[in-house]
């Protein structure tokens, strides 16, 4: 195995091939960025929709209930062949990049409104009612009141989600989509040896992610220090 | 344009995709337990391990959980027949996912281990427990209550995991899904059913675990 390696090595390292693993890289990590920032914003809507109270509101409520807590115990291979076959179905005919990242936003959004919702019920319900005796409106009381407080809470967790959710995008190249693991697999159909192409693969992974876990760790540590003061 | 929504011809083959279902849980299950073990001997390691066995637990962790497990089954299954190793893609599978599991579960293991305080065991020694009441009444129900229910959150996770086995042909439900998909053309309806099943599998799985830690370990879990 290892002399093949060797003896590959310089064919499999050429520029061509590294332009081609870096955009791949580039891909993985703009879907996941992408998929994690509009899941944030959908995640923080479903959140909110689900801390609601009054009938009025009920059928929001319990639509942000339907999706976060159905989406969470579905696979995300099978959310991204839903989606694929959504698409292929209604003939809405969207790159490929966009329909995977319809997938992430819709996976990313279910776990990232649990965050939100755990961070915002961290701040008393007291704060609420402070807000609401000082005349401010549900928007109002959000954004002075609760966020400032809750933010802390929710961003360490969230932005592990991120960093988890850089390894579940290999699964989008299973429809097609050019990211770093399809890219693998082209490399080793053109011929060149399974250790050599999925060991790149892994190590590219690694430093995408290796990084990320450390500011993470980081993060989380700050955080949890400046919570107790 | 105009895809016509049709469960029916999908329905006849439930029970095909429940016995696919019936193998991932088999799947999870001993993946989480191949996964266990290799856990427990890596948070020995970090925890009670001398400066070289912990380099190399912290190594496999930081490696094994930075890499998607999908690749490292891949490696598994292309790679390793280079080096005259050849896998059947079940075991393949078996293996990536339990070596995946280990890292995560050495991480959440070591972090039950230190949640015992060193005041908690001073306390069982001024009470005159020997060394074994010590594990036996006070380490093991505090770990067990402190470490059930982030375990078995990541046992549902890990049920949700082998849905990448349908990628290698393991004919578990996503696999028995994408057979379905072939056969009949209804996509839509098959992964639809299929994404239902999958919720339902892992509500009654973390019920039945919900329950379980409840009336075991008294720890505090939400049920479902």
């Amino acid at each position: 195995m290892f002399d093949r390696i060797l003896e590959e090595a310089p064919r499999f390292f050429t520029y061509y091939n590294l332009i081609f693993l870096g955009g791949a890289l580039l891909t993985t990590f703009l879907l996941t960025a992408f998929g994690c920032l509009l899941g944030f914003l959908f995640g923080f809507l479903m959140a909110v929709a689900r801390g609601t109270t009054g009938w009025l509101l009920f059928p929001i409520r319990a639509l942000a209930f339907l999706i976060t807590e159905s989406f969470r115990r579905i696979p995300f291979l099978v959310t991204l062949f839903i989606v694929f076959y959504a698409f292929r179905g209604t003939g809405i005919s969207w790159s490929i990049f966009w329909v995977a990242l319809v997938a992430v936003v819709v996976i990313a959004s279910s776990f990232i409104a649990e965050i939100i919702r755990a961070g915002l019920e961290s701040v008393h319900r007291n704060q609420w009612d402070a807000a609401a005796a000082m005349n401010m409106s549900t928007i109002q009381a959000l954004r002075h009141v609760i966020l400032p407080q809750a933010w802390k809470v929710i961003l360490p967790p969230a932005f592990s989600f991120f960093v988890l959710f850089i390894k579940d995008t290999a699964l989008a190249s299973q429809i097609g989509l050019v990211e770093l693991t399809f890219a693998g697999k082209v490399l080793n159909n053109r011929g060149f040896s399974a250790a050599l192409v999925f060991g790149t693969i892994l190590i590219l992974y690694f430093i995408l992610s290796y990084p990320m876990t450390r500011f993470g760790v980081w993060l989380e540590a700050r955080f949890a220090t400046s919570r107790h003061r | 344009m105009g895809y016509a929504i049709n469960f029916g011809q999908v329905f006849e083959y439930l029970p095909y995709l429940a016995g696919g279902a019936w193998l991932s849980l088999q799947i999870a299950f001993l993946a989480f337990c191949g996964g266990l073990v290799l856990g427990l001997l890596g948070a020995f390691a970090k925890t009670f391990g001398g400066p070289i066995l912990r380099r190399i637990a912290n190594a496999y962790v930081v490696f094994f959980t930075n890499t998607p497990q999908l690749v490292q089954i891949y490696f598994l299954f292309f790679a390793l027949p280079e080096a005259g190793i050849l896998l059947s893609s079940y075991v393949a599978v078996l293996i990536g996912m339990t070596l995946n599991a280990g890292a995560y579960l050495t991480e959440i293991q070591r972090a039950g281990f230190s949640s015992v305080r060193q005041t908690e065991m001073e306390a069982a020694e001024t009470l005159g427990m020997s060394r074994w009441q010590q594990v036996r009444y006070v380490i093991v129900p505090h770990i067990a209550r402190v470490l059930f229910p982030p375990l078995s959150n990541h046992y549902i996770l890990m049920t949700l995991g082998t849905s990448m086995a349908a990628i290698f042909g393991v004919e578990e439900l996503t696999g028995r899904a994408l057979n379905v998909n072939s056969e009949t053309f209804r996509s839509i309806e098959v992964f639809t059913i299929t994404g239902v099943m999958y919720i339902l599998v892992t509500l009654i799985a973390s019920a039945i675990l919900g329950i379980a830690g409840r009336a075991l370990f008294r720890a505090k879990m939400r049920i479902v």
